[in-house]
């Protein structure tokens, strides 16, 4: 199987602080890949670099055939093959359920206004939401804004999907029409990497586990093994402070 | 003494001279006053994380340029009072064309001086409620459209700026009523304006009380008018 994305020694640091420590890191095509950690072990970060939201400090990364550190210019060509899904949705409040959707298409993709609407309708349908497409954020539940960012996000028909906590924002009872719509995504067999404190979802949809700690990859290998019997007091601990 | 409305009446078509006057210069300079408030607000912003980030090579130079020309302007307008603009432009000015570039004669006469007064005064004020409301627009937003590849000028003109626009309505709408009532100040570079007229009837009748009650109902009325278009624009974006 091919690399889809490769850390080579990857550091990151925000001023004085290193968050990432020489992360070496290859996920292949169709991988689901579950990160989980304690906060600020750097996993919302390591997630960012994927799709050049943070800009590494040394070392190599290969996205989708791109290597992204000095190259600013093809930031844009790996943005149109990496679909994200943020915390807090972060839809665009001006626009209705469909015109968010129907955006990357008609603006990144360069479809026509009325092939982007079927993409849009189509998708907004695949998350139960056809009956919202013309509703505008403001009127929909945070669980009911996050699939249509799933949506949104889906539309340019990524290579790779990421998730940034896609769950935390919400009530227990909406996270599960969520990580429904996320097992499906997972089963379209488009390469995501997840960051969550769902472990369920990492023993359900998840075909690989990172645990992160102080910028490290401490643990990564299968979720059923890792949750079943972890190798570390570590993770075991954190696994205990998430009511796992 | 008693209150004579006769006096009013006698003044009214005058007044509405005036009135109209005062409605041209607002409007020329509110629309230059948006136009360049705008540029000099983007540019303000220019490679700033709230208009996507900085921008690299040639670009680069060209929007640290712009920005500084930008920041100049912005605190020069705002550090002076709007009579000594008006002054500057209507007297001066012609002194420091003859005087750079020695060519004489060129001047303005009192109405394009207040239009341009009032465009370059606005601008100003305008740059800076652009820059409040882009910096208002939630980085998140920013980000969500950034990863979706989006060009900064995508960025800019559909997710910035209708958000933004939306934001800065409000204190427009603030702006547009103080440059309204500032063009009364152009009654120094002899503008004919509402103000101009009040002052001049006021002069051959002496009737204070009549003339400058009438006169303020007249301010009163057109910047009502301004203020229920502006409550009009925010309730359409809605």
């Amino acid at each position: 199987m091919s690399s889809m994305i490769e850390f080579k020694n990857v550091c990151k640091s925000f001023g004085d602080i290193e968050v990432l420590h020489n992360i070496d890191l290859s996920i292949a095509e169709k991988e689901v890949v579950v990160v989980v950690g304690p906060s600020g072990s750097g996993k919302s970060t390591l997630l960012r670099c994927i799709n050049g939201l943070e800009v590494v400090t040394s070392g190599d990364l290969v996205v989708n055939g791109i290597h992204l550190p000095g190259q600013k210019h093809l930031i844009r060509d790996i943005r149109k093959e990496v679909g994200m899904v943020f915390q807090l949705f972060y839809l665009f409040p001006h626009m209705t359920a469909l015109e968010n959707v129907a955006f990357g298409p008609k603006k990144v993709r360069g479809v026509s206004s009325a092939e982007a609407v079927e993409i849009a309708e189509h998708l907004l349908n695949q998350v139960g939401l056809a009956d919202r497409a013309n509703h505008l954020p403001s009127e929909l539940s945070g669980g009911q804004q996050q699939r249509v960012a799933i949506a949104r996000a889906m539309a340019n028909k990524p290579k790779i999907m990421l998730f940034d906590e896609p769950t935390s924002a919400l009530d227990p009872e909406l996270r599960e029409e969520v990580l429904n719509v996320m097992t499906k995504v997972a089963q379209e067999g488009i390469t995501m990497v997840v960051v969550t404190h769902e472990m369920s979802f990492a023993s359900k949809a998840g075909s690989r586990l990172l645990f992160m700690d102080e910028g490290k990859i401490a643990e990564d290998g299968d979720p059923h093994t890792l949750l079943k019997s972890p190798p570390s007091a570590r993770l075991k601990n954190f696994l205990r402070h998430v009511g796992y | 003494m008693s209150f004579e409305f006769h006096y009013i009446v006698e003044a009214f078509p005058s007044l509405i001279e005036g009135a109209k006057l005062t409605w041209y210069i607002t409007i020329f300079g509110i629309i230059g006053g948006l136009t360049l408030g705008i540029v000099a607000g983007i540019l303000r912003l220019a490679g700033t994380e709230a208009v996507g980030g900085e921008s690299h090579g040639i670009s680069r130079v060209f929007w640290m340029i712009g920005q500084k020309c930008s920041i100049t302007y912005i605190e020069l307008i705002r550090g002076t009072p709007i009579i000594v603009q008006a002054m500057f432009i209507y007297f001066a000015l012609p002194m420091l064309i003859e005087v750079s570039i020695g060519v004489r004669g060129v001047r303005f006469d009192g109405l394009t001086a207040a239009i341009i007064t009032i465009i370059i005064n606005a601008g100003a004020y305008i740059a800076e409620i652009v820059r409040g409301s882009v910096l208002s627009v939630n980085k998140g937003l920013i980000e969500a459209g950034m990863s979706m590849g989006i060009t900064r000028f995508q960025l800019i003109t559909s997710i910035i700026g209708p958000i933004a626009f939306k934001r800065s309505i409000p204190p427009l709408g603030n702006q547009f009523i103080i440059s309204l009532k500032d063009t009364s100040l152009f009654i120094v570079i002899g503008v004919g304006e509402l103000t101009r007229q009040g002052q001049e009837i006021m002069a051959s009748n002496f009737r204070a009380l009549e003339v400058w009650s009438a006169v303020a109902v007249c301010y009163l009325v057109m910047t009502g008018s301004l203020a229920l278009f502006m409550k009009y624009l925010e309730r359409r974006v809605e």
